[in-house]
């Protein structure tokens, strides 16, 4: 790694990086470091105690709960659908796959809020399938299924991008051995395609986890913001603000924006040691 | 012997990670899990109310209620509530949020669920007080000594006085103002009140330089340092003095609208099994216990002599109810619509 670095900035001397990375820092410090810090240093404006007394709040507990719980869902469920989309797309070749190759990656480019209401549209009481659920006293919306089917539909393309170019650049040759010594198709998954992508599986686990964690645009559409029933973490900081009630909204969100750095500092390391080892 | 360490290192590091997303699950899951539900009472009340509500209803009526409630049936209940603008209440409950009662800004937002299908029309007057559950004066909020001078809405029409208003297309609070600054205007004794109203109106929409979803959220606004006036609810004003937190002078106009908020119930979403609580509810947001709370939060109460309890309610010279102008369905046809939305929005963009 070290070695990498070296060979790769070693041209230029010291000097000449200076300028280049203090100018980088001062349009970073505005733009995303100070108004982190601002974050906390509200959240702790009151002292400890009424920062644990914010969070401590039943309706702080339980949006953040709600929120851990959806993200867990989402991640799990997009797991396996998204690996089983990668999986189909890498190696299948059929009519029309550069289509859905592009309507499965859609939902980065689509505004969250339209997501929201496209969802509404679809499953809410006067949607066009949701006005059939009415009748059976079935209804998706305004309750936790509509938050996860939200959450699901905007992170989708995340597990499908960690996996799908893990899954494009394995030599077939590993698959194809093991098919000639008489393994299922379910086998060979299992055994060849699962070990090789297992970082890609974290990758998009890690990067599903955190976007439903702070997935707001969709979710203010679908939840109905009940507390303590639908409300998650940010529309729970939302509604704080909103409020006046700047110390709760506070304290929740440096709550959240620390969980949020310890999956990316995870992510980082296991992205790192990932590169290493393909360069060993 | 290396390699065997660093795989032993490995294999210990994966299991904190699987300790810790564990923990973290468990955390998560734990209020749906069978031993937190037996803890949880059985029976919800979801009640859905306008932005200024959500102190006294959570943290004052309801808690109230609650323990009458407990004293003669010895059952638990909970509330389970939502705050925001509400025109945002009134389309929600359109898409079909499962709203039990709903307390709305002003009875043109249960005239518009009614006209959804979602509640019979007027079922809401069969209430005590033709469901208007309590009341509050529009004021004008100004920086501390009033540096720029605000004694009535006609100041507000000076040029560089920067207001802070709620968006009428998603706030009652907002509807109201606009009524209270057009009536202002129509009431002051000018030869044709017509004109007058919509050039007062006309002068203050002119300084408005910033618009929030609910008066709540503008008042977020003006207490983050926008504007050098707002237009609000008296309660919102009185609610922060109490709690000693207002940073701001309280105008009270010459003449202005006392707003009414009227409550609705939404009969399709409640069960046979939930009506006794959600009506024993209702009932209760009308009788003298909540009254007297809702008097202490800022609001003044349908009962006048309740009102007395608090001595922070402004004296206003010329009081006026949206009654004298012939109901809201005619106020939002001849002020909002005709003249707002027709004549002043039109006139500003030239």
């Amino acid at each position: 790694m070290n070695a990498r670095r070296k060979s790769r900035g070693g041209h230029s001397g010291r000097g000449s990086s200076l300028f280049p990375v203090s100018v980088l820092l001062l349009v970073l410090l505005p733009l995303l470091l100070m108004p982190l810090a601002a974050v906390f240093v509200f959240a702790l404006k009151g002292g400890p105690l009424a920062f644990w007394d914010a969070v401590r709040s039943p309706e702080a507990q339980f949006a953040l709960r709600f929120s851990l719980l959806i993200a867990f869902g989402t991640t799990l469920v997009n797991a396996v659908l998204g690996t089983f989309a990668a999986y189909v797309l890498a190696k299948h070749r059929f009519w029309g796959d550069r289509a859905l190759g592009v309507v499965v990656n859609l939902p980065v480019a689509i505004p969250t809020v339209v997501v929201g209401t496209s969802l509404l549209l679809l499953w809410g009481p006067i949607g066009l399938l949701g006005k059939m659920l009415v009748p059976l006293g079935l209804q998706p919306m305004f309750r936790p299924l509509g938050v996860l089917l939200a959450h699901l539909f905007v992170t989708f393309p995340y597990m499908l991008g960690a996996v799908k170019p893990v899954l494009d650049e394995l030599e077939t040759t590993y698959e194809e051995a093991a098919y000639t010594i008489g393994a299922s198709r379910w086998t060979t998954f299992r055994l060849v395609l699962l070990p090789a992508l297992r970082g890609g599986l974290i990758t998009g686990a890690l990067l599903t986890f955190a976007h439903s964690l702070g997935e707001f645009g969709a979710t203010v559409m679908v939840s109905g913001n009940l507390r303590l029933k639908t409300q998650t973490a940010p529309l729970y900081i939302f509604a704080q603000f909103e409020a006046g009630d700047i110390a709760h909204a506070n304290a929740i969100a440096a709550v959240l924006a620390l969980l949020s750095f310890t999956i990316f500092f995870f992510l980082f390391r296991f992205a790192s040691r990932a590169e290493r080892q393909e360069a060993g | 012997m290396l390699i065997l360490r660093r795989v032993v290192k490995r294999r210990v590091r994966a299991a904190v990670f699987a300790v810790a997303g564990l923990l973290l699950f468990a955390y998560a899951l734990w209020p749906w899990t069978p031993m937190a539900r037996l803890a949880r009472p059985p029976r919800t009340i979801v009640f859905y109310g306008f932005s200024i509500l959500g102190e006294v209803i959570n943290h004052g009526v309801f808690p109230a209620f609650q323990k009458r409630w407990a004293d003669r049936t010895g059952e638990r209940v909970e509330i389970v509530s939502s705050f925001s603008g509400s025109g945002t209440v009134t389309n929600q409950i359109i898409l079909g949020v499962p709203a039990h009662l709903a307390l709305l800004s002003l009875e043109l937002d249960a005239d518009k669920l009614a006209q959804a299908g979602v509640v019979p029309a007027r079922s809401w007057r069969r209430f005590p007080f033709e469901g208007v559950v309590n009341r509050t004066p529009f004021v004008i909020l100004v920086r501390p000594g009033n540096p720029r001078g605000i004694r009535d809405f006609g100041d507000l029409t000076r040029p560089g006085v920067r207001i802070v208003h709620p968006d009428p297309f998603t706030s009652g609070g907002a509807n109201w103002a606009i009524v209270a600054e057009y009536g202002a205007g129509a009431r002051s004794g000018a030869a044709d009140p017509r004109r007058a109203g919509h050039d007062l109106l006309l002068g203050v929409w002119k300084n408005v330089v910033a618009q929030a979803a609910s008066a709540r959220a503008a008042r977020t606004q003006f207490e983050n340092g926008f504007g050098d006036a707002l237009i609000t609810y008296e309660q919102e004003a009185l609610y922060d003095r109490a709690r000693g937190k207002l940073t701001a002078d309280v105008v009270y106009p010459r003449s202005t609208i006392l707003s009414e908020h009227t409550l609705v119930r939404i009969d399709r979403n409640i069960s046979r099994r939930d009506a006794d609580l959600v009506d024993a509810f209702a009932a209760f947001l009308f009788g003298d216990e909540a009254q007297r709370i809702f008097v202490e939060y800022g609001f003044r109460s349908v009962k006048e002599p309740f009102n007395e309890a608090n001595p922070g309610f402004g004296s206003i010279r010329d009081p006026f109810r949206i009654a004298d102008f012939g109901g809201w369905e005619r106020a939002r046809d001849e002020i909002v619509e005709a003249v707002w939305k027709g004549q002043v929005l039109a006139e500003m963009k030239k």
